[in-house]
């Protein structure tokens, strides 16, 4: 069959310093009508920037400098921005990664759904009205009528999902790029939002350019997956045959180095450094990915190898050595536990955690709203002992955790650090908790003092305690910066010299500076890519074998929690529905919501069936309230 | 969804309230403290002490302090300010009299400002990046830093000395008259069908509201120059361009009406400004209405014009913040939550 989009050796180029780079660089790829390409790699692989060439929305100065993009028989590179413009919207339409931001805030519903019917070509306000009506319906949103007047805020990320899905299917466009669509939504969420794509363009016979970091999601959905690095397409293969037998080393290494919910529990791998920027590839002449591959020699720093079939349907841009080489493979190094029930000393005990927001009412101040937040929930942690909450954004988990640190003050129920009752402000009790209790925060670009070297941020803390003189300090920080995998020169940067993640490990060595007895970690490697994720996460287990430390990792990816942590609490709606050994309640959950969330994660296993529909219907006839 | 407007609204007309109240009181107490004494200037040089005494006795000066505060504020509610030392005229007249001129002033000086400051945002958005850039920096710097009374000046020398081609004294030309109906004069003539007398006083108008726009509208097109280029780099920008619609149009109804909001909430500021602003503009045109009543009253120590006067002013900065309040009200609906 003749191809929807054929993209054919195409070359963007960036201006760095006083020459260009290729940020894409011989770019082959092609869609069949009706078909799904995933387009797979971490942040900066340059998937992103194929959505948008074909969106014709290159940032300022970036260019084509050679190849081709067809699409159905037309070149999309040499049209004429109008005639471009013409097919955006109509022909090819976009999904993208947030859709809370993608509406115009102060523009509602029906005013952008009018303005895109009319960009359309539909006439008159009523018939476009009736239309918008009948497209919302279509992807299964509630009340659509009175959707129409409600804004981006009024709506949860899924339901601005929708409306943006609804806008791109009211042309029935034959090429959809969705540019991860998902990855700001939670796990059921983002099943829904699969499985809805995947009925729409079923019936309209839609294409889809699939762009995402989680290969295991793409594997499910997608027909075929270019594997992206550096602005290359590493790989190309049909999309289960990626998943279980990836060639290139960087496949291979996307694959192992992301835990899972199946399977044996195995270390994970972790590439060292980072995918390299701008400015690293302008100075890089053979291969790309050489700096960070476990197989890389001499041969590799002058040749760059092309994309070859070596296989029917599939493309590997490797070299002989490369495809004939051992890689450290995932179970080589054993993953220890703590152990969970070994009798270690009780490092924190909540018990009845209880936390109600009284709101006041905006016109009649004697009037309050109440809205209970955490009901209920106690555990024990011991010294050594990893806990996971997980659950969905508003479940309480957050204020679990805030409640811990003293951030919050528990409306009923104790808190017991080391025996010590905690209980209350954090002023009432701020030695013992500095002491005994860190944080290790979310955002490490935004937690870390961007004016401070360092030596100085790590040592932070032990200016709580007392003043310390610097060589003292200095010293520290070396030993805490050594503890994280840091190099000593790190203590002289500042955090804009860091890396993504670097700056993540100067975040933990914070939180390690008074020797806490427990860690609190609210979703610190979300925001990181796999390789630099398993690079922290790997870090975490190591400090529990060499400290005896304790750590509450919040987070809503259930594979982190399953890596990592001994017991996990599930949180619905304020309330712990499930608790257990993490390995018990992941094999045979009890609870409904706990089986939802589980049924949402995409199986490592490719012959393992996922069906999105299954996994999101579940939940909606248990509690039709749920974020749709 | 309108009730969390009107429940909004309400709860800010609510706070005006007791500022208005407030800033009588300061009114009342600074002008107390000012050493002033009002009896010592109504009565001729050669009075006796006993005669003094009575008079101030008669004023309520001999009052306690509270008391005299409850006896103004209860009839300034009223709009009777007392009468006027100087003018020996009742204060709520000369106010009358002034005020709709200074409206007039400062609401065609707004109209300016806002058609400068918006057309001049957007154009040093369109030429930023480009050669334009240095130019357009330049030229709204240059004006920003010229003080208003200074365009003043310079429009007079130039428009109306040099060129000759723009009157820069009073309302209206000598020779005509208009008949009094609202006090606003644009309005009066264009009620009465003097379309001659509504373009001379328009004329007239002329020269002071530039004066006063262009040190108001710099400031602004900066703004809205910024605002649109943090929101150039929004998601929904992006999500506009990839629906295919042109540059033009996401600029316009995309882009503007959010960048639009941080200028509105300046516009508030400036205008307030703005009524500070006729103080010296209107003395330098000769202009009849609030600010060169005043400076009158100032030089003549008229202490309950004085007092008049500043109330009203305080009324009309409360005013036109509530206003602008109430515009981002419609135009944000984020602000609408009642939370």
């Amino acid at each position: 069959m003749k191809a929807l989009l054929e993209i054919q050796g195409v070359v963007v180029t960036a201006p760095v310093g006083g020459g260009r780079v290729a940020v894409l660089r011989d770019i082959d790829l092609s869609v069949k009508p009706g078909g799904v390409l995933g387009l797979v790699g971490e942040s900066g692989a340059g998937k992103s920037m194929i959505g948008r060439l074909v969106g014709g929305v290159l940032p300022p100065a970036f260019r084509v400098d050679r190849g081709a993009m067809i699409f159905a028989e037309r070149d999309l590179i040499g049209m004429p921005a109008a005639e471009r413009r013409g097919l955006l919207g109509r022909e090819i339409g976009f999904i993208p990664q947030q859709p809370m931001t993608s509406l115009n805030p102060v523009r509602n519903v029906g005013s952008l759904f009018d303005e895109h019917l009319a960009k359309l070509g539909v006439a008159g306000r009523a018939e476009r009205r009736a239309q918008a009506v009948a497209a919302l319906e279509a992807v299964h949103l509630p009340e659509p009528a009175s959707l129409l007047g409600r804004y981006a805020h009024e709506l949860s990320g899924g339901m601005c999902q929708r409306v943006l899905i609804a806008m791109a299917f009211a042309s029935r466009p034959k090429l959809l790029v969705a540019d991860e669509p998902t990855t700001a939504l939670d796990v059921i969420t983002q099943a829904r939002i699969v499985a809805l794509l995947g009925d729409l363009c079923r019936q309209y016979g839609t294409a889809v350019l699939f762009v995402t970091h989680d290969l295991r999601l793409a594997a499910q959905i997608c027909d075929e997956i270019a594997v992206m690095y550096a602005g290359e397409v590493v790989e190309r293969a049909p999309a289960r045959d990626l998943l279980s037998t990836p060639r290139h080393p960087y496949s291979q290494a996307l694959r192992s180095c992301s835990p899972s919910l199946d399977g044996p529990l195995a270390r994970l791998v972790s590439l060292p450094e980072h995918m390299p920027g701008l400015g690293a590839l302008a100075g890089m002449a053979g291969c790309r990915f050489a700096p960070r591959c476990p197989i890389a020699d001499h041969r590799c720093a002058g040749h760059a190898p092309p994309l070859a079939e070596n296989a029917p349907g599939r493309w590997v841009r490797a070299a002989g050595q490369c495809l004939s080489a051992a890689l450290p493979a995932r179970g080589d190094v054993p993953h220890g536990k703590g152990d969970a029930e070994g009798g270690g000393r009780l490092a924190l005990a909540a018990e009845g955690l209880h936390k109600t927001f009284v709101s006041r009412h905006p016109l009649l101040f004697w009037k309050k709203r109440r809205v209970d937040a955490v009901k209920n929930v106690s555990f024990r942690l011991r010294a050594g002992e990893f806990l996971g909450i997980v659950g969905q954004s508003g479940s309480g988990k957050s204020t679990v955790a805030r409640m811990l640190l003293g951030l919050e003050v528990p409306s009923a129920g104790r808190i017991a650090l080391d025996g010590a009752d905690v209980t209350g402000r954090f002023s009432a009790h701020a030695a013992e908790r500095t002491k005994r209790i860190q944080m290790i925060f979310q955002d490490p670009q935004s937690a870390l003092n961007p004016r401070r070297r360092v030596a100085s941020i790590v040592t932070q803390p032990m200016e709580v305690v007392g003043r310390s003189a610097w060589p003292e300090r200095l010293a520290r920080a070396k030993k805490l910066l050594a503890e994280t995998g840091l190099a000593p020169e790190m203590a002289e940067r500042f955090p804009a010299q860091l890396s993504g993640g670097q700056r993540q490990r100067v975040n933990i060595a914070r939180s390690l500076c008074n020797t806490p007895r427990v860690l609190v970690a609210d979703e610190i490697v979300s925001g990181l890519d796999v390789s630099v994720q398993a690079q922290i996460l790997n870090l975490l287990a190591d400090l529990r074998d060499h400290h005896e430390i304790a750590l509450v990792l919040i987070s809503h990816d259930l594979s982190v929690v399953r890596y990592l942590c001994d017991r996990v609490i599930v949180m619905y709606r304020g309330e712990a529905v499930e608790e257990g050994e993490t390995e018990a309640v992941f094999r045979s959950p009890r609870h409904w919501y706990t089986k939802a969330l589980l049924a949402a994660v995409p199986p490592d296993d490719v012959n393992h069936v996922w069906d999105p529909h299954t996994a999101s219907s579940a939940l909606s006839r248990l509690d039709p309230a749920i974020e749709s | 969804m309108s009730g969390g407007v009107l429940g909004v609204a309400l709860r800010r007309i609510g706070v005006s309230l007791p500022l208005v109240f407030l800033v009588s009181v300061l009114v009342f107490v600074v002008l107390r403290l000012i050493p002033a004494d009002p009896v010592a200037m109504s009565v001729p040089p050669n009075a006796t002490r006993a005669e003094i005494e009575a008079l101030r006795a008669e004023m309520g000066l001999t009052l306690p302090i509270h008391e005299q505060f409850w006896i103004w504020f209860a009839k300034a509610a009223g709009a009777d300010f007392g009468k006027s030392i100087a003018f020996a005229q009742p204060v709520s007249r000369l106010i009358g009299q002034a005020l709709p001129a200074t409206i007039e002033l400062v609401v065609v000086a707004a109209v300016f400002a806002t058609i400068i400051g918006l057309a001049g945002g957007l154009l040093m958005y369109r030429v930023a990046g480009g050669r334009g850039e240095a130019a357009s920096d330049l030229a709204s710097t240059l004006i920003m830093s010229i003080p208003e009374f200074l365009w003043a000046i310079f429009f007079i020398l130039l428009f109306g000395v040099a060129l000759n081609i723009l009157p820069f004294t009073g309302r209206l030309d000598a020779g005509i008259t208009v008949g009094r109906i609202t006090g606003f004069l644009l309005v009066d003539t264009l009620i009465q069908g003097r379309f001659g007398a509504f373009l001379n006083a328009l004329s007239h108008l002329l020269l002071p509201s530039m004066s006063l726009a262009l040190g108001t509208a710099p400031l602004l097109m900066r703004v809205l120059r910024s605002s649109l280029m943090e929101v150039g780099n929004e998601d929904y920008m992006m999500m506009a361009r990839l629906r295919g619609f042109s540059e033009r149009r996401v600029l316009v109804h995309h882009a503007f009406k959010n960048a639009f909001l941080p200028t509105l909430n300046l516009m508030g500021v400036q205008f307030s400004f703005l009524f500070g602003g006729t103080l010296l503009v209107e003395v330098i045109y000769s202009y009849p209405g609030l600010g060169s009543l005043m400076v009158q009253a100032v030089a003549n120590t008229d202490l309950p014009v004085i007092q008049g006067v500043a109330l009203v002013y305080a009324v009309a900065v409360l005013l036109i913040n509530l206003g602008v309040d109430l515009a981002a009200l419609m135009l944000n609906p984020k602000l609408r939550i009642a939370k």
